[in-house]
């Protein structure tokens, strides 16, 4: 059985990967590491903002080892700017 | 105590929300606000910016600033009223964009702190983002602040 995720992109996440959102299927056990891996492959252009991107699970902050559970949103984006 | 964080794409209402962030008891408020500057002396660049995009992932992002309202709140118990707002869409030199608002009984509660706090911590780890359009073309506008766990 594979899990289901909704990605979210934004700002220059979004401009790269030319969507604001997908769905996508994972291996359970899925780390927030591999997800950036297999993304670089599915997203080429994503390459470049992958050393700085900041992830977040379910609205908050996510880091490499963390696994993603099944029905996550995972949202990519660049550190934040508002103000 | 009343709390108010919002993402909102109108404009930002300061007299509403101070209303609403006084208490029988409030006698001072610091507000903070901040609006686009059309000109930024810098070097590489022109001066000139026509606008901001603001963009929010919006649950997020409310649920941070209510994360810096309670975090406010731990720091400096004498605060009685927080107003966390940001605007977000296309923004033209003059406009405000986000505000801060803390109330307390008197000035010397740490209301002063309080708001520039809340200005900090919202930079640092509520998320939005802004890109600036100016006779260069469009760049996105990216902070530096890194969050921990827990953050």
């Amino acid at each position: 059985m594979m899990n289901k995720i909704t990605l979210l992109f934004f700002a220059t996440l979004k401009d790269y990967a030319g969507t604001r959102q997908t769905e996508m299927e994972i291996e359970p056990g899925t780390k927030v590491a591999d997800l950036k891996n297999r993304l670089m492959k599915k997203f080429p252009k994503l390459e470049p903002a992958l050393g700085t991107v900041l992830v977040s699970v379910n609205k908050e902050f996510a880091f490499d080892h963390e696994e993603i559970p099944e029905g996550a949103e995972v949202a990519l984006f660049p550190p934040v700017s508002g103000g | 105590m009343p709390t108010i964080y919002r993402i909102t794409d109108e404009q930002i209402d300061l007299n509403a929300l101070l209303a609403q962030i006084t208490l029988p008891g409030t006698g001072a408020a610091a507000i903070f606000t901040g609006m686009v500057r059309g000109r930024t002396e810098r070097s590489g660049l022109p001066p000139e910016t026509d606008y901001l995009e603001y963009e929010a992932y919006t649950p997020m992002a409310e649920a941070k600033m209510q994360q810096v309202a309670e975090e406010i709140r731990e720091k400096w118990p004498a605060v009685e009223g927080i107003a966390i707002v940001q605007r977000v869409g296309r923004l033209y030199p003059g406009t405000p964009t986000v505000l801060i608002a803390c109330t307390a009984a008197h000035r010397d509660t740490g209301v002063f702190e309080a708001a520039r706090y809340g200005i900090d911590r919202l930079k640092q780890i509520v998320p939005i983002w802004k890109k600036e359009v100016g006779p260069a073309g469009e760049e996105w506008v990216e902070g530096d602040y890194r969050p921990q766990a827990g953050e």
